[in-house]
Parts: C-alpha cells; structure tokens; sequence
C-alpha cells in the first residue's frame, strides 16, 4: 500500500467513522456553499432580472415629432428598426386630442393608442373589466368614470369638435368654395376682434359673423347689431378694403378696419371637418393613480376615423438596456429618421441604473457577510474537532508524525470536506437560487455550468482557510502531556 | 554495547528537581524495569527517553546519539526511527481498526504494508481481530495491538509507561510474555511500573525517589 492510499484511508475513515462530527462539519460548509453559490447566481443574474422588472415601471425612452413636423405610424415604426427587437419590450404610440361629450356638456382629453403595446411599457396599469379589443371601445380613466358615472358596458356618445387650424394654409388658400374661415385683428385699445365667414359656391362671402365684445360698447362693440354695417359683406370676395366698396361704422372706424383685417386674414378652420360624432362602448375602468385617470383611452384606428389625420404625439419606448444603450438608441434613431426625435427618460433610466448598482452592491455585500460567517463557522467546528481530538493528534506525534503530515491530514479532511460542501453547495445553492428568482423575481434562471467547479474550488478554499489557526493548534499539541492525561 | 547512557541528567520545574543528576546507562538488548512511588520523576525520565521532553542539565545519549540538545522536529525523527512506544492509557486512533493503528505507525515510519501489519497483530495474537475498531476491543486487546504496534518498525527501543497498569492478570501475563518474546529476540526493553511483579519479569530495576536513583536491583530469578 502506498502512503497516499493510507493517507486517504486515514481521512475517509477519519470522515465517515465520525460521521456525527463531520457532519456538522459538512453542513457548516455546505450550507455556506449553498448560500453562496445561491447569492453568486443570484448576483450574476440581477441585472438581466432587475432589468426586466424595471421594465415593469414604465417607458424608459420617447419618441416625439420634431417641432413643426408630424409622427405619423409609418415613422414610428421606421424610427423602431434601430432597436433591436429583443431589446424592446414595447412601443406605445400616443396621439392625445380633445373630446366633448356633449350629452353632459363635459369635455375629456381623449389617449388614442395601441392596447397591446399598453400592457406592455405600462404594465402597472390595473383595469377593471378589459382593455378595449376592437374598435369603437373605450378604456375610461376612474376619475371620469367617477365624474360622470359611467360604468363598464355604458355607452359614450364623444364628438371631435375641431377648432384647431386643420392645416397650415395661407388665407388666399383658404378662400375655397363653401370654406369657413376664421379670422382675429387688434381692434381699439387693443383688443382682439374675432370674425368668422362662410363662402358661398362661388367663394364670394355668403355670411359674417363678428365678435366685437373686447370693443367699447357704445361705438365698436355695436358693429355685430349694426345691420348696414353687417350687410355690406353678402356677396364680396375678399380682400375688402375700406372705401373701396366697404364703409366704416360711424365713431368706430378702428373697429371696421380690425373686422376687415380679420377677414381679409382669415384661413379655413374646417373645410371638409365638420364635427364628428361616434359611440363608444366603455370595456373598462383605468386605475393607475396617476393623470391617465383622467383620460378616455380608445384606439388609433377610431382616433384617425374622428379627426381624419394619422398623426401621434409620442410614442412611449420600454427597452431593456442601460443607460448608455439608450443614448445611443436615442441617437441613432434621431440620425436615421429626420423629423423625429428621441429621448431617454432619464428620471427612469438613471434611478434604473442606481437601484441595479445597489443592489448588486447589496448581494455583494450579503455574500461577503456569508463568506465570512461560514468560515467562522467552519473554523470553529474545526477548533472544536482538533481539540476533541488532542489525544488522537499527540498520539500520532508520539508515533513520529512530523508537524507536516498533522497540516497534511488536517488539510486533506478539510478539502475533502470542502469537495463534499462544494458539490452540495451548487445543486441546493442552485435550487436556492431558483426559488429566490422565482419568488422575487418571478421568473426562472439557467443553471450556470461553470458554477459547479466555481462552488467546489470556493468551498475547498473556505475549507482550507478555516482550517489553519486549527491546524496551528493541532501542530502545537505537546505528547508528552496529552498521552500522560488520564 | 550501550544503547542509552544518561550522564547527570536534571529537569528542573522552578524549584522542583523533577530529576536531579540522574545517571544511568542501559545495554543493547536489556531489558530494565523502572520503578518508583508517584512523583519521584519517573514519568519525567520516561519522557526523556522517549524524546519527548529535554532534559535542563545533562547529556542524554541514545544509540551514541546526544538527544539533549536536538531541535524537536529532529527528536520527532529519532523517537519514530529508534523507539516503540506502550502507552498506560492504550491510545489508539479510535475511528481506524486494529490493523490500521498498526499501519499507522509503518505510515509514519515508511511505508504501510498491510500483511506486515496482520503478522504484528498475528504475533499478538489478535489476527481475527484485526478489522475491529478500538471500540470493540477488550482493554487487554488493545494494549495488546499497541505492542502490535509498538514493534512493527523494529525499533531498537520500546519504551513502556505502566503497561500493564490498566490490565487484569491475564492480560498482564500476556503482555509480559509478548516483552519476553522481544527481549529474546534482542530489542532492548525500558518497562516504568509500579507494580513489582512486572519489575521481577526484567533483567535488572532501577527505583527512582525524589528524582534520584535510589538503588538498582538485579534480578537474580530472570530467565528461570
């Protein structure tokens, strides 16, 4: 028999002859194995974890039209290709316009929007009954479902009043047939007189109507009742200039020419948009405890059927990347698709980034801490097998062990111990880790292959560090007094 | 030839004289028996012997080799090389078998050779015993594999504190057969006792009072 086959027949015998105290011993470290190659998943594995539970906060990029220019669909999702699709979680367009209801006389500011998208960079949004599946639904936020007492499966009649300029056309362009236009001049003092007129067929005036409340009552503030006045306009095309066919009202002359101006500069408000009335059907109530409780959610498709545009305010991003990812998102999609522009919402991306850091910090922290306490633990244990042992350790000394074969047993149960710990530590620290994830985090981690020879080399070295001021006492054991005690 | 000489040789504790100015000289092949009421530095001269303590004053030489003055790692060497060691006390690793306490003692001389080992327990008398543990042992057993053990390297000197202290008579008369075995076959023998019985069985006794020799008796029955 070699002398390595007799040493590891002294440390297996030594290991499980005394299994009660090797025992503890194992679990000490196996346990600590177990925390720590739980914690070092788990460590590993926060930011990919945490950062698809940011994504649970909300968007954490914008996408919004450069001013003067339109989003339309088309452009969101050309300006969407420079993320990569497994980057983005979701992409929620936004056009906001404003609604009457007019069987209440109440008015509400109206989120058009994707519903599948929602559930996605919003995934905070709780909902009473569902989310709005085809058209002609509408999500109604609880502050007005309050306010006016609708309930899931009510009915809402909402019409799109536009008084916007429908577009950006100069008043020649707007003197069409049968165009309204609508026009405002500084009259006396300075106030503002608004004016509005309808062309007939031939785009000659058909009627005027003024408002001259802003005007001194007795002298400017008469011209919408001053019949001559008002009828002088039937018939003209405009521009129309005082004198020149057109007479000021006596003692108001200022007033007449603010009214000309008006006219003469005045564009088209709703050429072919009349007032657009549709029924809703409320599908459901939002509570989020933010402002969206005081929007009506519906989707894009009856938005454009309303208002007759293709056009979004902003569309909401929930991209799972840090920081600097991000900016460079945000850049790349403003380089790429003029008229748009990008930007991270750095409220969130940044509190994203120093969470993550704190809690890696943290787990770092916790694993230090366990580390540490596994080898007081293991140390200890260890103390207490070397002094359970003294007769054993001076018994072999009398019988010629050198104080390197005591290191050498001791070591060799120690990193035999710490390979049993190891192997134990990665599949509970695994398990461990697993239950954590799922419990926390809610979702499940891959078992990392490297962290079994990573568990069993930790533990072995935890083992083997534990053991050295034992050691140091074993080695200092005297014979002669040990085998001399009763 | 002599293998032990002892040249006024003190231990000094303070102000006790543990052994004051001891000197004795043992042959190759002898067998002594050491004996003394407690106290009188028996346990101390034993310890001398065994290198496992220095004396304060004096030379010690053991096989022409002065162990008074070598560094313990070197005494380690020496007591493993030259000295079998029987215990009062029986110690034996108590989670390996009688075998293996055998080769325990071959792992840290040379090599563990296993059949060796059960020849010792053989000679011994304990060969079907050989894969029990201590626990299962009787008393008489296990002292008995620590003379299995203590000559399984073929020391020059075995050294025995009180072997027979914790023994009944059987046993007793056992082991002092097993001592005689070895005396005949020439190793030389250093029995510390108290009991006069077993100092009849050697060649020669030393008494030791107040860490002095007090007299030394031949044995004029030896051998008969």
């Amino acid at each position: 028999m070699t002398k390595r086959r007799m040493f590891l027949r002294m440390i297996t015998a030594s290991l499980l002859r005394r299994r009660s105290r090797m025992l503890i011993a194992l679990l000490s470290i196996g346990i600590g194995a177990t925390i720590l190659a739980g914690l070092v998943t788990i460590y590993v594995d926060v930011p990919r974890q945490m950062g698809a539970q940011f994504r649970s906060y909300g968007a954490n990029m914008l996408i919004l039209p450069e001013d003067g220019e339109t989003l339309t669909r088309g452009k969101l999702t050309e300006s969407l290709a420079s993320i990569p699709e497994e980057e983005l979680v979701g992409a929620a367009p936004y056009r906001y316009v404003r609604l009457d209801m007019t069987t209440r006389q109440q008015s509400f500011t109206s989120a058009a929007t994707d519903f599948g998208e929602i559930t996605k960079t919003s995934p905070y949004f709780s909902v009473e009954g569902a989310y709005p599946s085809q058209t002609r639904q509408v999500l109604v936020g609880k502050e007005i479902a309050e306010t006016i007492g609708v309930k899931i499966g009510s009915t809402m009649e909402l019409t799109y009043q536009p008084t916007a300029r429908a577009s950006n056309m100069t008043p020649e362009e707007s003197r069409v047939p049968g165009a309204t236009l609508s026009g405002s001049a500084e009259g006396f003092g300075g106030g503002i007189v608004y004016v509005t007129a309808k062309l007939d067929e031939n785009a000659a005036i058909a009627s005027v109507t003024v408002d001259a409340s802003t005007q001194t009552p007795e002298y400017g503030g008469r011209i919408p009742e001053d019949e001559a006045f008002m009828n002088q306009f039937a018939g003209k095309t405009l521009p129309l200039t005082l004198g020149d066919g057109m007479d000021a009202l006596t003692g108001a002359t200022v007033t007449s020419a603010a009214v000309l101006e008006a006219l003469n500069s005045a564009t088209e408000v709703t050429a072919a948009l009349t007032p657009k009335t549709l029924n809703f059907t409320v599908t459901g109530i939002l509570t989020t405890g933010g402002e969206e409780e005081g929007y009506v959610f519906m989707s894009l498709e009856d938005m454009e059927n309303m208002t007759g545009e293709d056009r979004l305010d902003v569309a909401e991003l929930s991209v799972s990347a840090n920081v600097e990812k991000l900016e460079g998102y945000a850049e790349k999609i403003a380089a790429e698709n003029p008229g748009v522009r990008a930007r991270m919402v750095k409220r969130v991306a940044r509190s994203e980034a120093s969470v993550l850091e704190k809690l890696t910090a943290l787990v770092f922290l916790v694993t230090l801490v366990v580390l540490l306490l596994t080898m007081i633990c293991v140390s200890t244990t260890m103390m207490a097998v070397v002094s359970e042992r003294r007769r054993e350790i001076g018994l072999r000394k009398a019988l010629g062990a050198s104080d390197g074969s005591i290191r050498a047993e001791f070591l060799g149960e120690a990193l035999f111990l710490g390979l049993l710990g190891g192997i134990m530590g990665a599949i509970l620290g695994f398990v461990f880790a697993q239950v954590v994830s799922v419990n926390v985090f809610g979702s499940s981690i891959t078992f990392q292959p490297l962290l079994l020879p990573a568990a069993i080399l930790v533990s072995m070295a935890i083992a083997a560090t534990s053991c050295l001021m034992p050691i140091k006492r074993a080695v200092a054991i005297d014979p002669a007094l040990v085998l001399k005690g009763e | 030839m002599s293998l032990l000489e002892l040249k006024n040789v003190s231990k000094i504790y303070g102000e006790l004289k543990a052994l004051d100015n001891v000197s004795l000289h043992v042959d190759q092949g002898e067998w002594v028996a050491i004996m003394g009421p407690s106290g009188s530095g028996k346990s101390t001269m034993m310890n001398i012997i065994g290198c496992m303590d220095k004396p304060s004053q004096g030379e010690v030489l053991l096989d022409g080799v002065d162990i008074s003055k070598e560094s313990s790692r070197h005494l380690t060497d020496i007591r493993r090389d030259k000295i079998g060691l029987v215990f009062q006390q029986f110690h034996m690793v108590n989670y390996l078998t009688a075998v293996e306490n055998v080769m325990v003692s071959q792992y840290y001389h040379s090599m563990p050779d296993e059949e060796e080992a059960l020849e010792a327990l053989g000679r011994v008398g304990l060969r079907e015993r050989a894969r029990h543990l201590p626990s299962q042992l009787s008393g008489g057993e296990q002292q008995r594999v620590c003379v299995a053990r203590a000559l399984i390297n073929h020391p020059e000197l075995i050294l025995a504190d009180e072997p027979t202290g914790n023994l009944d008579e059987a046993n007793e008369n056992i082991v002092l057969d097993l001592f005689a075995q070895l005396h005949r076959e020439g190793t030389t023998l250093i029995v510390v006792t108290h009991d006069p019985e077993v100092a009849d069985a050697a060649q020669r006794t030393i008494v030791l009072e107040h860490g002095r020799v007090a007299r030394e008796v031949i044995n004029e029955n030896f051998g008969k």
